[in-house]
């Protein structure tokens, strides 16, 4: 009940920090999300079925990894640069209700996007998507693991790495993760790397709840994805319950 | 109330911010914690709050123990860090508010006690402005009323008067005071020795990580019983005078004024001295006064923050 009461308190104060930059920043967000159905087809001088609906199911997992792995650890590290993170640290809430409020106010901020980004790839591809219910605890994992990580990343690394670091994951999510076009591209080795990182479990549980239709749906991308959540869940906790 | 024993703290690459640090506050009580910068006194706030674990000691709050259970340490402890609380995009009122209301409060008293607190401290007229246009001194009373909304069993100030201007720093001396008559120990944390003579009911003196001395302003200027202190505002451009042989201290606190301390029994000779200074015209006025805390602080830990020091201990 405490956590709750705490956790709705919480969410009024950091929707009211950043209530002038709020419009602006789901403006953004929709641009990217919208911008990247559009956008990659124009470097295929042809398209074909598959890779539309690659890129229109790409689009809101992309938005939802960069809102986790960039846009939470920059706001997290300016609010440590600030000295706000200490201050809500002094008071007494549990720790990992901070992580639930931002991940709430952050969802507001890219979910327009997200509805954009499917509406775009209707509108322009004419794309056929049979979408799941399941879709929503797939969002939500995406979302939670991402931005779980992101904050790990904050909270651990001093503010200026964790901005670089930031920088170089946003490169490594839109060019060389398979979430933008099958796997089986990859080369051995970076494949490898991806069958340990969550990227890919994250496109293929999206993927297979928007499009039931075109994509194959399996349980062992969400098992994954749910292993990755919890251990990047209890790492979070750790670390912000972590004394200097 | 608060009980402080052994607390010893050293951060990685060795630097011992506290070693063995022993305090009492009792409730109802104003304690005041003095010294230098880099003294350690913030790194035993943040013990104290568990924001930071101490290596060894112990910290206990009303017979509980606040190292192992950081969380009781926020519930009972409420605090007003050094640094500007950043309130971007609230206004005081919202920001005092919400904090109360995180500390546990209910949101009328919450509301109550806010509007309270603005009319004691005099800053209603900003209540309803937004953070990015208020200024230093408004921003951190505002972030005293954010510590004392719903105060802890023990409120933390850390340098509480930076920025304030002098009206209101009295205020904000009152509202101290009633906190501490409501029932809270308050720890104050501060180098603004004037302040915390005129405000504190006992203090400690933290140097380089110890208690150098403990006790009342009173005790504490007591241990440099037969000293006067003779102020002196130089001349502008002139030569500053060498103090005499038989002085006890000279420091020199900007360009134009200088406070030598001498042995209570050469009061005539000082007075003698100064006005041959004055005579010879290298010093504009002066004054001889009892030494202050300021005087047995700067005795106690040396004058190591001041622009210049010139050790005049002669026999």
């Amino acid at each position: 009940m405490d956590a709750l009461r705490s956790y709705v308190l919480l969410v009024t104060w950091q929707v009211l920090r950043v209530r002038v930059m709020l419009p602006l920043a789901i403006v953004v967000q929709a641009l990217l999300a919208v911008g990247i159905v559009l956008g990659y087809p124009l470097l295929f001088p042809e398209i074909d079925r598959t890779t539309t609906l690659f890129l229109a199911t790409a689009a809101p997992t992309i938005t939802l990894v960069t809102m986790g792995l960039v846009l939470v650890p920059q706001v997290v590290a300016q609010a440590k640069t600030e000295g706000s993170l200490d201050f809500l640290r002094s008071l007494p809430v549990p720790r990992i209700v901070y992580l639930f409020a931002d991940l709430t106010v952050w969802l507001v901020v890219v979910l327009p996007g997200v509805v954009f980004a499917i509406v775009a790839a209707q509108w322009r591809f004419g794309l056929d998507m049979h979408v799941s219910p399941l879709v929503v605890p797939a969002f939500l994992l995406v979302a939670f693991t991402a931005t779980s990580v992101g904050y790990a990343i904050a909270a651990v690394l001093p503010p200026m790495l964790a901005n670089l670091t930031t920088q170089v994951l946003v490169v490594f999510v839109l060019m060389f993760s398979p979430l933008t076009f099958p796997a089986d591209r990859l080369p051995g080795w970076l494949a490898a790397i991806h069958g340990v990182l969550p990227i890919q479990a994250m496109g293929e549980v999206v993927r297979g709840t928007l499009a039931t239709n075109a994509f194959p749906l399996t349980l062992g991308a969400f098992l994954a994805l749910g292993a990755w959540c919890a251990a990047s869940f209890t790492v979070t906790s750790l670390v912000l319950t972590r004394r200097a | 109330m608060l009980t402080i024993d052994g607390v010893t703290k050293t951060y990685r690459g060795g630097v011992r911010a506290n070693d063995g640090v022993h305090l009492r506050v009792g409730a109802s009580e104003v304690y005041g914690l003095l010294g230098h910068n880099g003294a350690g006194k913030t790194t035993l706030v943040n013990q104290v709050v568990g924001l930071a674990a101490p290596d060894a000691g112990t910290i206990v709050l009303d017979g509980q123990d606040l190292v192992a259970d950081p969380g009781l340490a926020r519930r009972l402890c409420s605090i007003q860090p050094q640094a500007q609380v950043p309130i971007t995009g609230l206004t005081p009122r919202r920001a005092i508010e919400l904090t109360g209301r995180l500390r546990g409060g209910r949101a009328d008293d919450a509301r109550r006690r806010t509007a309270a607190l603005a009319d004691a401290l005099d800053i209603g007229e900003w209540m309803d402005t937004d953070a990015a246009r208020l200024s230093g001194g408004v921003k951190r009373l505002t972030s005293f009323a954010m510590a004392a909304v719903v105060p802890g069993r023990l409120v933390i100030l850390d340098e509480p008067t930076n920025d304030v201007d002098p009206v209101r720093r009295r205020l904000l001396w009152a509202q101290v005071r009633a906190l501490a008559d409501g029932g809270a120990g308050v720890l104050l944390v501060t180098h603004n020795v004037v302040e915390a003579e005129r405000s504190v009911d006992r203090l400690a003196i933290l140097d380089r990580g110890r208690v150098v001395v403990e006790g009342t302003p009173v005790e504490l200027r007591a241990s440099v019983p037969d000293e006067l202190r003779l102020d002196l505002t130089l001349e502008p451009g002139a030569e500053p005078p060498d103090p005499p042989a038989w002085a006890l201290r000279a420091v020199r606190e900007n360009g134009h004024r200088m406070v030598v301390t001498v042995p209570a029994f050469r009061a005539g000779d000082a007075a003698g001295w100064a006005l041959a200074e004055q005579r010879a015209g290298r010093v504009e006025e002066f004054g001889l006064a009892p030494a202050t805390l300021e005087d047995a602080y700067v005795a106690l830990v040396g004058g190591t923050d001041r622009a210049e020091v010139r050790d005049g201990r002669a026999a």
